[in-house]
């Protein structure tokens, strides 16, 4: 199986190429701009262009086809034909010129074809070739390399309030007026409250962030010193520990019972009694009637 | 199958006394020199004895192009007709005449003066093809047939000959 490179481009921007119509078909002096087709990305490649001489046998007849440079001095193409004695009148010239591409269509000043001599030109034909990339400006087409998806406009949405005391078509009474600037008088008045329990609120948050940043370094510092006291008596714990040893041998039972004989303990006893009485009046104590 | 097993014990039994190789040699040379038609030429019939390839009686020049790639190296050669190659029948003689002459060239410089330096032998035009680039012949034919007879109806088709002859 064999898989051929493809490039996704659909029909649209592919390139194609075109030939224009004759350029000195109405005369030997032509604009560029009447000629070439208007899309951009146009690139000249090439230039046919053929005429009959008139001239006498014995004559030396030169004949200059070209275009200038509309951008500079000089020419981006300049064909010369020099019919020397020898060479017979109603001779046709068919010509093919390549041109360095990409040059810019701008810069393709007027077209002329100028004869120097006792001669002329008959029935002159200039055509130019060309190729159109439509992917010139990548957003001509989603498909093109390098499209960008354009950002939709925003609009920008001016919000205007009702104001129905600015409306000179509103009407209000002397007593109404009063009570709208009393009434805004109120609103500002509670503004600068607001605005000052604000500033309080915030003040009062800063001492307390400030208190427990303290409280915090406080803490921290009690903790270091805890640890330390910890470490120092570990340290004694454990010299403690190291010095002490433990003599090898057998620990044998010293405890000896000289008559085998173990007497009751009447201590015991008695207190065995007394709780086995506080536990039978306290079972009988849930069967008895209340009052 | 057994003949091929004949031979090749033969073989091995016949002593060799000499043996040979012919190495092959082989090459290609591509023309410098095409002709390709550039225009197929029609006869007019401006009356009914006469045959022709004058545009003004209603008839097409045949054009051929010679494309050169090496300058000083060819003759171009073209022979007009002087026979049909296939015609109804006719019973009278034809009187032939015939031209060729440049065209176009795409060398003004340098082939401007094919046309004067050409030589004419019969009904052949030689030109010295002394440039590289293409260069387009045009030919003229006409015929009449004798006594000025009318021509028999039917289909004539005659041939302009032209050769590329290294020089």
């Amino acid at each position: 199986m064999v898989f051929w490179p493809s490039y996704c481009y659909s029909d649209s921007i592919q390139p194609y190429y075109g030939t224009t119509p004759n350029a000195a078909a109405g005369g030997n002096t032509w604009s560029m701009n009447s000629i070439l087709p208007t899309p951009p990305g146009l690139d000249i490649n090439g230039v046919i262009y053929n005429y009959t001489i008139n001239k006498d046998v014995n004559d030396h007849v030169d004949v200059y086809v070209g275009n200038e440079n509309a951008n500079g001095t000089g020419y981006i193409f300049r064909e010369h034909d020099e019919w020397k004695p020898g060479s017979l009148g109603g001779t046709e010239i068919r010509k093919v010129v390549p041109v360095i591409p990409n040059i810019p269509r701008a810069a393709w000043g007027q077209g002329s074809i100028e004869v120097e001599g006792p001669g002329s030109v008959e029935d002159p034909n200039v055509v130019y070739m060309y190729k159109v990339d439509p992917c010139f400006d990548p957003q001509y087409d989603p498909n093109c390399p390098g499209y960008v998806v354009p950002m939709p406009p925003i609009v920008d949405v001016t919000i205007e309030i009702y104001d129905a005391t600015q409306d000179e078509n509103v009407k209000l009474t002397s007593e109404e007026l009063v009570l709208i600037e009393e009434n805004e008088q109120v609103l500002e008045e509670k503004e600068e409250e607001e605005e000052e329990e604000n500033e309080k609120r915030k003040r009062e948050y800063r001492l307390q962030a400030l208190a427990d940043s303290q409280n915090a370094a406080m803490l921290v510092a009690e903790n270091i010193r805890i640890q330390t006291m910890n470490q120092a008596m570990q340290v004694l714990v454990t010299n403690s520990y190291l010095q002490t040893s433990i003599p090898g041998g057998v620990y044998k039972e010293n405890i000896q019972l000289v008559d085998t004989k173990i007497n009751d303990n009447k201590k015991g006893l008695r207190n065995g009694f007394a709780q086995q009485i506080l536990h039978e009046l306290m079972i009988s104590s849930q069967y008895e009637e209340k009052q | 199958m057994i003949k091929k097993i004949l031979l090749t014990c033969t073989a091995l039994l016949v002593p060799t006394l000499a043996l040979a190789e012919n190495a092959p040699i082989t090459g290609s040379v591509q023309s410098r020199c095409v002709i390709s038609v550039d225009t197929p030429g029609v006869y007019g019939n401006p009356n009914a004895y006469t045959l022709t390839t004058a545009p003004s009686d209603g008839g097409v020049l045949p054009i051929v192009r010679y494309d050169v790639t090496l300058a000083d190296a060819y003759y171009a050669q073209i022979t007009t007709p002087t026979e049909f190659s296939s015609s109804p029948s006719l019973s009278d003689t034809v009187t032939w005449t015939g031209s060729t002459e440049v065209s176009s060239v795409s060398d003004a410089a340098n082939m401007g003066d094919y046309e004067t330096n050409k030589t004419t032998f019969g009904e052949t035009t030689q030109y010295d093809l002394t440039a590289t680039g293409s260069t387009w012949f045009k030919s003229s034919s006409s015929a009449t047939y004798g006594g000025n007879k009318a021509f028999p109806g039917g289909n004539y088709t005659a041939y302009v000959e032209a050769v590329c002859i290294a020089q």
